[in-house]
């Protein structure tokens, strides 16, 4: 009776098993084997195990552009999520304050970067925004008298183009879960404040930002690995087949795709997959061990 | 209470079933295959397909996968049903975006992929190396090929071996606005050049003629004018070559009066009357008529380099593959559908209705098709115009020769410096397909 009753949850959950396993498992699994063989153009039908050599490869490659690309990854990750954070949080603020009329309005509007599809607002602000003949910042250069920018075709501009384009995309999620998470704040911890002299900043820093932390670590996590894993700006941006900016800048993702998957070696891609895939598991399990220790606090 | 579990458990176990049921659904395909496979075995026994058919009143169906216009495919499936009529045979074309990715899945199912496939010519060796192609000339004899356009024939060649049946083809030219270009068109690229430089002014927004000069197919004309190459017949990249560093030098002055480069930035700058010339493919007319400019065109072949030598633009030349299950089961039904296709008069209202320039040289003789400026400019750049190379490798080239043009005109690099390291990376590019 005891052990039937261990064995109904797993009976239960069999479904959801199943499909983790087919849609999830299995993928991982069968590129771990491909990324053992030589499968690619040249060996399509009659690949066989090679052992390690594709991880061979793929760490080797580290002195040709990976570390530099590593590099760009970690600060644009670091820059973005500060600004993030920081710039959402004061947005916030703002959108809660008493008294503040067309708060709905806003909301809506804020909204409005985070609903529409990546691909388009990556090419609108490419064309729309950045473009040498059409962009709005090379109009309002020209109007005041100043030469034209390329402002994709070197990398410290490049960089902080892309950046900002970041930003204005993801920044309407962040202000979203802060704005959610002020809302849940008692009221009365302000009110027992004010009435003991405090000030802004001081019940920003020993009330708001407590409170805070651990209703929006989940979504500060989330956004770290998107913005780690960032792919579609800095490719659409810059590098789009038929469309180099002349910038060269690389994160971890656009190197490897560069490197590997335009290549047709599915057996060198597989392993370039997996390295990443580990990469992206070691730093799940530092930020998960970060978020444990503040809650236990 | 239990009836509750009992129901629960029950649900489970049918989300569960539903889940593997997924993994059933080749029974069908299989079942298809099956009839298919019977067919074509039917097919092959008879050794006549289309015969054996057309003696029952059967029709043999050949699926053609295309990623190209939609309009096009159904002038050329119009025509050659037209033809077949008669032969119980009837060609269909469906559209498959990526197409490169759907042969390599499907390129050996002969349940789920495709008798032929319609596409651009570039990829001839990666199909070819997969082993999934029959030789075209296992199906049709060399009279057919022998009607087409030598460029053409010679752009479907891989290893010696003829793979592809060329039905079109597109190649660069000069297009310009006739209502803002002042007097006749320059013969040579210097006197061009002098011509952009007393007509371009961008502060103004202004161009004399804009190009993606970063484009390794829109800076070809240079690169080959020049005897330089991106890649040769042995999968040697070229971009360090003297003669390659020459014409993206040469390249280098006109780009700097050309804009961003970008393709959506040129083409805007020509249809909104910014830019009184463009150098664009056959692809660009449409939205340029529809822009309402009176369009005059010239052969990029007439401009003449320093060196003595025509620009000489890439082709891509749109052929038929045949797949090797294809070939061996409906052997007669796709040479009747390839001969249909290869005939003039498909030829002829491709050119007419659908202004692409064809690979059979007899449709030139039309009155209608002589008559089209676009078609004839063309066929005068098929006489220089190289089919770009059909060597997998080349897939991994557009990158490197891309970000060196690019570096160069858009980041003011050094041209040897950039040629070095590109070379290199092209190298790594290659090794790394092995």
């Amino acid at each position: 009776m005891k052990q039937r009753r261990k064995l109904t949850p797993y009976l239960y959950s069999t479904p959801a098993f199943i499909l983790i396993a087919l849609v999830i498992v299995f993928p991982i699994l069968y590129t771990a084997y491909i990324s053992l063989t030589n499968m690619n153009l040249f060996h399509w039908a009659d690949y066989e195990i090679i052992g390690l050599e594709n991880y061979v490869r793929a760490l080797t490659k580290v002195d040709s552009g990976f570390l530099s690309a590593l590099l760009v990854t970690l600060l644009w990750t670091v820059l973005n999520m500060v600004i993030q954070v920081v710039a959402a949080y004061f947005i916030a603020l703002g959108l809660n304050r008493e008294g503040l009329k067309g708060r709905r309005i806003y909301k809506t509007l804020l909204m409005f970067p985070w609903a529409m599809p990546a691909y388009v607002s990556i090419l609108l602000w490419r064309v729309g925004i950045y473009n040498t003949e059409f962009g709005l910042l090379n109009k309002i250069l020209v109007e005041i008298g100043l030469s034209k920018v390329n402002f994709l075709s070197t990398n410290v501009p490049a960089f902080l183009s892309c950046m900002v384009l970041n930003l204005w995309m993801a920044l309407p999620f962040m202000i979203m879960m802060i704005d959610g998470a002020l809302q849940s704040i008692d009221r009365s911890y302000y009110e027992s404040a004010e009435l003991d002299g405090a000030g802004f900043w001081v019940k920003n820093i020993h009330i708001t930002i407590p409170a805070l932390k651990g209703i929006i670590a989940p979504s500060v996590i989330m956004t770290t690995f998107t913005t780690f894993k960032q792919f579609d700006i800095v490719y659409l941006l810059t590098m789009q087949k038929g469309a180099y900016s002349g910038a060269t800048l690389q994160t971890v993702i656009t190197y490897a795709h560069q490197n590997a998957f335009v290549s047709n070696n599915y057996g060198l891609s597989s392993a370039v997959s997996i390295i990443i895939f580990f990469l992206i598991m070691v730093f799940s399990v530092f930020t998960n061990r970060g978020v444990k220790e503040e809650s236990n606090e | 209470m239990t009836m509750k579990r009992k129901m629960s458990l029950l649900l489970c176990g049918v989300m569960a079933l539903g889940c593997l049921c997924g993994c059933g659904g080749d029974t069908q395909t299989g079942n298809d295959a099956q009839t298919n496979a019977d067919a074509g075995t039917e097919a092959a026994a008879g050794n006549d397909a289309a015969g054996d058919a057309g003696a029952s009143g059967e029709v043999t169906e050949v699926k053609i996968w295309h990623d190209g216009d939609e309009s096009i495919m159904q002038t050329i499936a119009d025509c050659a049903n037209e033809q077949l009529a008669a032969e119980s045979v009837h060609v269909t074309f469906e559209k498959k975006t990526g197409l490169t990715d759907q042969l390599q899945l499907y390129g050996t199912d002969e349940a789920n992929g495709p008798d032929m496939y319609l596409y651009a010519h570039d990829s001839l060796g990666t199909f070819a190396e997969m082993g999934i192609l029959a030789p075209i000339t296992d199906v049709i004899g060399d009279e057919v090929l022998g009607e087409m356009l030598p460029m053409t024939v010679e752009a479907g060649n891989y290893k010696d071996t003829q793979y592809l049946m060329p039905v079109y083809y597109e190649t660069l030219l000069f297009m310009y606005n006739k209502e803002l270009w002042e007097g006749e068109v320059p013969e040579t690229t210097e006197d061009l050049y002098e011509y952009m430089v007393a007509h371009t002014d961008a502060d103004a927004g202004t161009y004399a003629v804009v190009n993606q000069h970063s484009t390794a197919y829109n800076v070809a004309p240079f690169i080959n004018g020049f005897g330089g190459y991106i890649i040769d017949k042995d999968a040697n990249p070229g971009l360090n070559t003297p003669e390659t560093i020459e014409a993206i030098t040469y390249n280098q002055k006109f780009a700097a009066l050309q804009a961003d480069g970008d393709y959506n930035t040129v083409t805007a700058l020509f249809n909104e009357g910014k830019a009184a010339a463009i150098i664009g493919g056959p692809w660009l007319v449409s939205g340029i008529r529809e822009a309402g400019i009176d369009l005059g065109i010239k052969s990029l072949s007439d401009f003449t380099l320093p060196n003595g030598n025509a620009l000489a633009p890439y082709s891509g030349v749109q052929s038929i593959g045949v797949l090797k299950y294809a070939a061996e089961n409906k052997k007669d039904a796709v040479a009747k559908v390839l001969t249909a296709i290869a005939s003039p008069e498909v030829g002829i209202a491709l050119a007419n209705q659908s202004n692409c320039a064809p690979a059979n040289d007899k449709a030139y003789a039309d009155e209608n098709v002589a008559a089209n400026e676009m078609i004839m400019a063309m066929k005068v750049t098929a006489e220089t115009a190289q089919p770009m190379p059909n060597i997998p490798q080349m897939s991994v080239m557009w990158g490197p020769a891309e970000s060196l043009l690019a570096a160069v005109n858009k980041s003011g690099a050094n041209v040897e410096e950039s040629a070095e390291q590109y070379q290199n990376e092209a190298l790594t590019a290659i090794a790394d397909m092995q």
